[in-house]
C-alpha cells in the first residue's frame, strides 16, 4: 500500500463493474487496497458513510458529497447518508436550507444517475439524537439506513420499498438479509423475522417468522450491533455485561465452507471465539462472508472468499475467522468495516489518531 | 463425430467436440439473447450481454470469468425464498451461465476430466436452471456424453457385477410377512372405465398387472445399462436412512459415483437417488418407459405429469407421507414393501406440526413408538410387495410408506 493517511479507506473483493475498490481495475481485488474513487475534488479519506450494492458502491463524504461508482455512476451534493441495493438506491438529502430540519429521503431507480426525479421522496422525520458510540468509537455505519430516521419504517430492496415498523419496538439498527431482517432495539435486544430455512433467524427452527420475534437465546445479553448476510446473522454483544469479554455471537446460518459436501445449518446463535481471545467491536456481513473489527483494531474475516472478499490475498473460502494480516503488517488500526455482497470496505487509521 | 484416422486422438476428438458444440449455438451473438423480465436487474442483463460478446469474440477465458459471475449471482437468487417462488427468469440466467461455461471449458484442448466437468456444469443447468434456447443444455449434454462414452469411462468404474449384486445385499434386509396384513387388491389390465369407477373415483389403491410389464425398461434396465446410459451424469442423492433424520442430507454426484458409493462395495450409509426427474435430464431413458393410459382420466395435460426416478440399494426407506397428486408407481427392478393408509386415518398417523413436514407422519411404520402414537396400532391399512412389471395406484393424499427389499428402480407418475 503506497499511501497511508489518517482514516483511510481500503477495499477488497469483487469489483467486476468497475466500482471503487482499490485500483478499480480487473474483476477482483484479493488484498486490501486504498480506495480510489474516480472523481477529482473529493477527499476520500473523509468518508462519512459507505454502502455497497453488488454492482455499485455509494460513498458519502463528510462534506455531504455522494459518489457512485460501478454500474451506476454520478455525484450529488447535500447528501447525508446513502443506502445501496441492486434494485433501489436511497439517499438522505439535506433540505434546501442545508443540514437540519427539512431533510428528505429519496429513493432512486438503480439506473438513474441522481438527475431528474427520484422514484419517491418523503420528509426524513425527526432525527435520531446523535450516534451511539461503543466506547472504542467503532462503528459500522454513520447513519441508520435502511432504518428510516424516526425508526417507524425501513427500506427494502423489494416492493413495498418502504415498510412500517411498530414504534413500540424502539428500533435502533436494522440489518437486511436476502430473506430476513434483524432489528436491534434501544435495550440491546435483538428481534428477527422473515425466511428461516437456513437457520438465520436464530430461534432454533427452520420456520419462517412473519413478524419481529425476540431472539430469546440472547436475552440478558446487551447486544451492541447486528449484521445480516444473505443467509446468516451476526450479533456483537456489549462486553461490559459479558464475563468472558468475548462479545461476539453468531453466525446463525450457513457458512459456505468450500470443502464440505453440503451446507451445515446453525439455527441457534452460537458463540464465536475470535483467535487470541480478541473482543469484537463491530461486524458487517456480505452475502456469504463476515468481517469483524476488534477493540484493538484488528480485522477478522471468514466465509466465502472466491472473489477475494476475505482480503487474505487469495480466493479460498474459510469457515473460521482469520486476521487480515495486511493491516497488522502496515501497523494500521482498523476502525470500521462495511461489506457489500461480494466485497469488503475497511476504514483504518495510524495508531494514535482517531 | 468422424475420426479421420489421425492418431492424435484427443486433440482431433476435442476439435470435433468443439465444432459440434459450437454448431449447437446460434451463429451470431444477437441471437444468443434471453428475453428477461423485470426481476432480472439491469446490471445482470449487462453482464449477460458482455458474456455473449466475449464468447463470440473468441475471448474464452474472460467469457469463463464473466459466466462464473453470472452463475454465482443467479445462484444466490435461486437460493432466496421458496423454490416454487424463484422467478423462472433467474433460472434461465443460471442456465445461460452454465451453457457458456460448459462450452468454453471445451474449447481448449483437455482430457476426459475437462469434458466430465463440462457435463457436470450442464447437469447443474438442467437441475437448477430452466430451459433456454429450445432445451440447448440437453443437446449439449448429449454431445458431451457421446464424447465421453466410447472407451473414455473413468478408470474407477468396476466391471459389471450384476449376478453377485442380485443376491448379496438382501442378507440384512428383512422381508415382511404379509399374511396378517390386508392386501392391496390387484387387477389385470382393467378398462379405463373400470379403473375410474372402482378406484379413481372412490380413491382406493390398486395394483395393475399386465399394464407396464412390456415397457422396454422391464427387459433393458440393469445396473450395467444404467451405468452406461447415465453414469457420467450428475444427479441429486439423498444420504441418510430417512429424510426425517437429523443426519439426512442431499448431495450431488454422478450416477457412477452413486452406484460406487451407495450400491456396490457394501456401503456404510444409505444413499437414495430419489424423487429426481431423470427422464427430463436424459431423454434416452424416457424412451424405455410409457405414461400409463389411465392418466388420461385426469384433468391435467400430459406435459404436466411429473415423472420421477427412484433408484437405490435394498433398505432405502421413504417415511410415511402423503402427496397432493394421484400417483402411479411402476416397479422396474427389485421389489418394494409398501403400506398405504387412507387420508381418513390422518389423525392416527400423527403428522408433524411444522409447515415443512406437515405431509409426513412422525411414526416409524415398521417400528412404531406406540406410547407416543397409540392410535397408530389400530389404524387400518393396505400393504403389498410390489414386483417388477407391476403398477401401483396411490390415490392423492393417501399416506404411503415404502421400503426397498432389493436393489430397486421405480418410476412414479404424478398426475391430476
Amino acid at each position: 500500500m503506497a499511501e497511508e493517511r489518517p482514516g483511510s479507506w481500503f477495499g477488497f473483493g469483487f469489483c467486476g463493474f468497475g466500482q471503487a475498490l482499490g485500483s478499480g481495475r480487473g474483476r477482483q481485488v484479493l488484498s486490501p487496497e486504498p480506495l480510489r474513487v474516480p472523481d477529482a475534488g473529493t477527499d476520500i479519506c473523509d468518508i462519512g458513510s459507505l454502502s455497497a450494492a453488488w454492482s455499485y458502491t455509494a460513498i458519502v463524504s463528510s462534506a455531504g458529497r455522494l459518489l457512485l461508482s460501478g454500474s451506476a455512476r454520478g455525484a450529488a451534493d447535500g447528501c447525508r447518508d446513502a443506502w445501496a441495493s441492486e434494485t433501489l438506491r436511497a439517499v438522505l438529502r439535506d433540505g434546501p436550507g442545508g443540514p437540519g430540519p427539512g431533510a428528505e429521503l429519496q429513493a432512486w431507480a438503480p439506473g438513474a444517475a441522481l438527475r431528474g426525479e427520484p422514484l419517491w421522496a418523503r420528509p426524513a422525520g425527526p432525527e435520531e439524537a446523535g450516534r451511539e458510540d461503543d466506547g472504542a468509537a467503532c462503528e459500522t455505519r454513520a447513519g441508520p439506513l435502511p432504518l428510516l430516521p424516526g425508526a417507524r419504517a425501513h427500506l427494502s430492496p423489494r416492493p413495498p420499498l418502504c415498510r412500517p415498523l411498530c414504534p413500540a419496538l424502539r428500533a435502533r439498527r436494522l440489518a437486511l438479509g436476502a430473506e430476513h431482517a434483524l432489528l436491534l432495539d434501544a435495550a440491546g435486544q435483538v428481534l428477527s423475522w422473515g425466511g428461516g430455512r437456513h437457520g438465520q433467524l436464530g430461534h432454533g427452527t427452520l420456520e419462517a417468522e412473519p413478524a419481529p420475534r425476540l431472539l430469546e437465546a440472547l436475552q440478558g445479553l446487551r447486544v451492541a450491533a447486528v449484521a445480516a448476510g444473505g443467509w446468516h446473522s451476526v450479533c456483537v454483544g456489549a462486553p461490559a455485561l459479558k464475563e468472558d469479554g468475548a462479545g461476539l455471537k453468531g453466525p446463525a446460518g450457513p457458512e459456505d465452507a468450500a470443502a464440505a459436501p453440503f451446507i451445515a445449518v446453525q439455527p441457534f446463535p452460537a458463540l464465536l471465539d475470535l483467535p487470541l481471545g480478541a473482543d469484537a467491536a463491530a461486524a458487517s456481513c456480505g452475502s456469504r462472508h463476515t468481517a469483524v473489527v476488534t477493540r484493538t483494531g484488528e480485522l477478522y474475516t471468514w466465509g466465502w472468499g472466491k472473489y477475494g472478499q476475505l482480503g487474505h490475498g487469495d480466493t479460498a473460502s474459510r469457515d473460521r475467522p482469520r486476521r487480515v494480516q495486511c493491516f497488522v503488517r502496515e501497523q494500521l488500526r482498523v476502525t470500521a468495516v462495511s461489506c457489500g455482497p461480494w466485497n469488503t470496505y475497511v476504514r483504518a487509521v495510524e495508531p494514535g489518531r482517531s | 463425430m468422424a475420426e479421420d484416422g489421425n492418431r492424435d486422438a484427443p486433440a482431433a476428438g476435442l476439435g470435433a467436440l468443439w465444432g459440434a458444440l459450437r454448431a449447437l449455438l446460434p451463429r451470431t451473438k444477437e441471437e444468443l439473447r434471453l428475453d428477461l423480465g423485470e426481476s432480472v436487474e439491469r446490471s445482470v442483463v449487462l453482464l449477460l450481454q458482455q458474456a455473449a460478446d466475449l464468447f463470440y469474440g473468441g475471448r474464452r477465458s474472460e467469457c469463463l470469468q464473466t459466466s462464473e459471475v453470472v452463475l454465482d449471482y443467479s445462484w444466490e437468487k435461486l437460493n432466496t425464498g421458496l423454490w416454487q417462488d424463484v422467478d423462472k427468469d433467474w433460472r434461465r440466467v443460471y442456465a445461460f451461465g452454465c451453457l457458456l461455461k460448459a462450452v468454453c471449458l471445451c474449447e481448449a484442448p483437455g482430457d476426459a476430466t475437462t469434458v466430465a466437468a463440462a457435463l457436470r456444469v450442464c447437469d447443474m443447468g438442467l437441475l437448477m436452471g430452466a430451459a433456454i434456447f429450445d432445451d440447448i443444455l440437453i443437446k449439449v449434454a448429449a454431445v458431451l456424453q457421446a464424447h465421453l462414452l466410447p472407451g473414455k469411462r473413468p478408470a474407477h468404474i468396476p466391471a459389471p457385477e450384476q449376478p453377485c449384486l442380485k443376491k448379496a445385499r438382501n442378507s440384512h434386509v428383512s422381508i415382511p410377512d404379509l399374511r396378517s396384513e390386508r392386501a392391496v387388491p390387484r387387477l389385470r389390465c382393467p378398462s379405463l372405465q373400470h379403473f375410474r369407477k372402482h378406484h379413481l373415483v372412490p380413491q382406493t389403491p390398486v395394483i395393475l398387472e399386465g399394464v407396464a410389464d412390456h415397457w422396454p425398461c422391464m427387459k433393458k434396465w440393469s445396473l450395467e445399462y444404467i451405468q452406461e446410459v447415465a453414469g457420467c451424469r450428475t444427479v441429486p442423492v439423498e444420504v441418510g436412512s430417512r429424510y426425517t433424520d437429523e443426519e439426512w442430507s442431499q448431495r450431488l454426484m454422478t450416477v457412477s459415483e452413486f452406484i460406487d458409493s451407495y450400491v456396490l462395495n457394501e456401503p456404510r450409509d444409505v444413499g437414495y437417488l430419489a424423487q429426481h426427474q431423470l427422464f427430463d435430464q436424459i431423454p434416452e431413458l424416457k424412451q424405455d418407459i410409457s405414461i400409463p393410459d389411465y392418466c388420461c382420466l385426469g384433468d391435467g395435460e400430459e406435459e404436466e405429469i411429473t415423472i420421477n426416478a427412484w433408484f437405490g440399494p435394498p433398505g432405502t426407506v421413504s417415511p410415511l407421507h402423503q402427496d397432493p397428486q394421484q400417483n402411479f408407481l411402476a416397479q422396474v427392478l427389485g421389489r418394494k414393501y409398501i403400506r398405504l393408509y387412507s387420508p381418513q386415518e390422518s389423525e392416527a398417523v400423527y403428522p408433524h406440526d411444522t409447515h415443512l413436514l406437515h405431509n409426513t407422519s412422525q411414526v416409524d411404520v415398521e417400528n412404531p413408538d406406540l406410547e407416543r402414537f397409540p392410535g397408530f396400532a389400530e389404524a387400518p391399512f393396505l400393504s403389498c410387495i410390489l414386483c417388477p412389471g407391476e403398477l401401483l395406484f396411490i390415490p392423492a393424499k393417501h399416506w404411503h410408506y415404502v421400503r426397498a427389499l432389493d436393489l430397486s428402480f421405480s418410476v412414479s407418475f404424478w398426475w391430476s
